[in-house]
């Protein structure tokens, strides 16, 4: 199960994940949004020093250059008018609008890359599995056959190779066709082969009355106190976002970007919740370093 | 207490005459391990599947089976599942979920156990088999025993009072499938549990079981004691069941004068001291490099192999050159890179380093097309050859391919060869596993290939269909056909290679005839061998070498 955030009730880990979709469409102070990006930097470098953010740094570089220069482009609304491109306006409102929309993506983004480290197949099955316990049994069959199915066909390929039927060399069409045979023989292959597979379900007694879950995972004293922590730093920033802080008004004209002293305090509890993960590995770290 | 009854169960496959079990009555006490051994389509596999009321198959059953004394279809759906725990033939198939906590379980939470009473059994049987480790491993990772283990586990964690086994070391190597025996001899005999085993592989299990049963054509034909069934065998010279004796026994009742049913040896121990101990001087064996002049039809040399860039290599500067016409074997344990070591020789995989030459010609540059019915593979699964309808077709569209000339006629000539004609407008999913192998072969064979490839030829056969499967072999051979055969089955390959390799990471650790390689190994060798080492009989690798060298009648 491993140390740190993996050691997490996923629950907990779930929660932390919906709130912050959450934060990061119903904030739009640049600030907020800046925040919480740097935050979700923090959190995914604290996982895995970012390698896995890395893959996905390119896309969403793209994502977020290509929001802010095509929204002037395609919008005109506002009033503070900044200059004139091929006799367009473009306004001060839609440069902004441009820029929370692309921060709001690009913490959503972030926030799958960190989901996707720490909350893994079996986790959010075990999630789903309580919502929807079919469903999440379907897939978890579903993900055993990928490897099952793979092998075969790499056996499939091996022997039909010697027989002359390619997918690597010849013409499109006669690679379509030895594809298809192919994909024909593993087909009817594990047909055959999955009558045995029912058998073994049934003979565990599968469909014979109500499935019971197994919940390989434990609600521990330190998971409820995050879960709490979690709670309350996010209750706080719901109100204090219902009041209308950390908000600001773009259109028709852009309102101030000043931050008064409650906003500041709901940008501390949205960090608090934002930052949870990087505090959890960090006391781990200071355990491991100093304690005796 | 016996806790099955069968009498007079007769049972057919819907619109067929044909009954697949005659009048079959018999009784599984409580606590007894009874093996059930016979030749494939013995109806055995039935016979089991009566017993697991859920796994029925759908047909005329006459007769009745009880279960402690009231019928099978009266007890409670619940009840039948939890009691009677089934154990299939491939390890793949039986695994459905992709966790192997969540498939150890899988039984359990069908049931509606709470999480407490599983999390104590799952605590205590994965404690008694040691696989810990495994747990948050994937099936997909796990090797064949392994994944016979987790069914086996996955199963026992319902409790079950019997446990119906089919075949369950068939896919396995030798040292996977022992290991199941034992762990299976220990649960029998340190909780009780009955066990019914069905099995072609009988030789270990005689000494294991408390009761043999041997089936033929949907009967019982022999039942009892091992010893008495052995004894009664001979007495009856019920020549067919010979093959499926341990070779020990075959040996004391062939060449003692007078045998005594009791005494007739189940084990190595036990044969060791029927011949006689004698101590030998162990002479180290030097292998005889014969480096003909003979032209080498496949070099590899240095091959290097991975299958990811940071994972380890599989293949270690690989070297082997197998010269034309020769019947090359090559065994070695799981994961010692026997089959990646073929794949590379038939080019399905692209070494590293290193040059694979086949007649001579480097195999990187040559197009797939250009050696295309000179090279030919047989794979483990026969199934995976066939694309068409019929096996009639597959030639023919085969032969079409080759542009071979008249076509008809060779067809006609290599099914006749095969002894297959009957065969002909068969899908290949309705004929038997050996059947679907001869029908392969007889394809493969049809453009006249130099050079023949097969992967585990013997998983999960009769030995009387293997021994048919090696005759021909032989036969090819002696035809001028190469064969590099990949192989788990050590007294397979003793039998009829001439040349043997055993690997071990990644790289061929020995290499000679099977005389040289398999004499004096602990484990790596036949049980026959292993017998009679050390004795006053000279060390022999297979029965028929034994028959062949001892002389007979003598007395011992």
């Amino acid at each position: 199960m491993g140390n740190g955030i993996q050691a997490i009730h996923p629950f907990v880990m779930f929660f932390y994940y919906s709130c912050l979709g959450f934060f990061a469409m119903f904030f739009n102070h640049p600030i907020f949004l800046l925040a919480g990006c740097l935050a979700l930097i923090g959190v995914n470098l604290s996982h895995d020093g970012g390698q896995a953010m890395k893959q996905w740094t390119p896309l969403m570089m793209t994502m977020t250059v290509l929001i802010i220069v095509v929204n002037p482009l395609i919008n005109s609304r506002g009033t503070h008018v900044w200059f004139d491109l091929f006799g367009k306006q473009v306004t001060l409102e839609v440069m902004l609008y441009g820029v929370v929309t692309a921060m709001s993506l690009l913490m959503i983004l972030l926030l799958f890359v960190s989901l996707n480290i720490v909350l893994n197949g079996n986790k959010l099955l075990y999630i789903f599995a309580r919502i929807l316990p079919r469903t999440a049994f379907l897939i978890m069959m579903s993900i055993r056959f990928v490897p099952l199915l793979k092998r075969r066909l790499t056996e499939i390929q091996d022997v039909q190779r010697l027989k002359g039927m390619t997918m690597t060399q010849g013409t499109l069409r006669e690679r379509a066709k030895s594809g298809m045979s192919m994909l024909q023989i593993l087909l009817s292959w594990s047909l055959e082969e999955a009558v045995e597979t029912a058998d073994s379900m049934k003979a565990r007694g599968y469909g014979s009355g109500t499935r019971c879950p197994y919940i390989p995972y434990r609600m521990t004293k330190s998971d409820k106190r995050w879960l709490s922590y979690l709670l309350v730093a996010f209750v706080i920033c719901g109100t204090g976002g219902l009041l209308g802080y950390g908000k600001i008004i773009i259109y028709p004209e852009l309102g101030t970007l000043h931050l008064s002293l409650l906003d500041w305090v709901v940008f501390a509890c949205g960090m608090a919740v934002a930052l949870f993960p990087v505090f959890v590995e960090g006391r781990e770290q200071l355990k491991w370093n100093y304690s005796i | 207490m016996e806790l099955f009854n069968l009498n007079h169960v007769s049972f057919s496959f819907p619109n067929t005459d044909q009954h697949v079990l005659k009048d079959i009555s018999l009784s599984v006490n409580e606590g007894e391990f009874l093996v059930i051994g016979g030749a494939s389509g013995s109806g055995k596999t039935t016979l089991l599947k009566l017993l697991k009321r859920e796994l029925t198959p759908t047909g005329k059953l006459e007769g009745e089976i009880l279960y402690k004394n009231k019928l099978i279809h009266e007890w409670g759906e619940r009840q039948m599942v939890e009691q009677v725990g089934y154990v299939f033939q491939d390890p793949d198939n039986q695994i459905v979920m992709d966790e192997v906590m969540q498939e150890i379980v899988f039984g359990l939470e069908n049931l509606g156990y709470s999480t407490f009473e599983m999390r104590k059994r799952v605590a205590e049987m994965v404690h008694f088999f040691g696989v810990e480790d495994l747990l948050s491993a994937k099936p997909s990772e796990l090797s064949g025993g392994q994944k016979q283990l987790l069914n086996l586990l996955s199963v026992l964690l319902m409790k079950p009072r019997v446990l119906l086994l089919d075949e369950p070391t068939s896919q396995l190597d030798p040292v996977a499938a022992k290991e199941l025996i034992l762990m299976l001899e220990r649960l029998n005999k340190e909780t009780g549990m009955t066990i019914v085993l069905v099995e072609h592989r009988l030789e270990e299990l005689y000494a294991v079981a408390d009761r043999v049963v041997l089936m033929e054509s949907g009967e019982v034909r022999y039942e009892g004691d091992s010893r008495q069934v052995i004894g009664a065998l001979y007495a009856d010279c019920a020549t067919q069941f010979f093959p499926y004796l341990p070779a020990f026994a075959r040996l004391y009742m062939e060449f003692e004068e007078m045998p005594i049913v009791s005494a007739i040896p189940l084990t190595v121990k036990e044969c060791k001291q029927w011949i006689g101990r004698d101590e030998h001087e162990i002479v180290p064996v030097e292998a005889q490099l014969n480096q003909s002049k003979e032209r080498w039809i496949l070099e590899m040399d240095d091959v290097f192999f991975q299958y990811q860039k940071k994972a380890p290599f599989v293949l270690k500067s690989f070297t082997l050159r197998i010269p034309k016409g020769q019947f090359f074997a090559m065994v070695g344990g799981n994961g010692s890179g026997k089959t990646t070591a073929l794949r590379a020789s038939l080019g399905s995989i692209k070494p590293q380093r290193g040059k694979v030459y086949l007649n001579g010609q480097d195999m990187k540059k040559m197009k797939d097309s250009e050696w295309l019915g000179k090279i030919a593979y047989l794979p483990q699964n026969p199934r995976t050859y066939f694309v068409q309808q019929t096996i009639e077709e597959e030639m023919q569209s085969i032969g079409e391919r080759l542009k071979l000339p008249d076509l008809t006629k060779r067809m006609h000539h290599i099914l006749e060869a095969f002894d297959i004609s009957h065969l002909r407008t068969r899908h290949p999913y309705d004929c038997s596993g050996g059947e679907v192998q001869k029908a392969a072969l007889a394809c493969i064979l049809l453009g006249k290939p130099e050079m023949l490839f097969i992967d585990e030829p013997t998983k999960g056969m009769d030995p009387v269909s293997k021994k048919h499967l090696g005759e021909l072999l032989y036969s090819l051979q002696q035809d001028g056909l190469t064969i590099f055969m990949v192989t788990h089955d050590i007294g397979f390959a003793a039998s009829y290679a001439q040349r043997c390799a055993m690997m071990f990471d990644g790289e061929i650790a020995a290499d000679g005839t099977p005389d040289e390689l398999f004499k004096g190994n602990y484990f790596y060798t036949t049980a026959i061998n292993r017998a009679t080492r050390e004795t006053k009989q000279p060390e022999v690798l297979t029965y028929e070498e034994a028959v062949a060298t001892w002389a007979v009648r003598e007395s011992i």
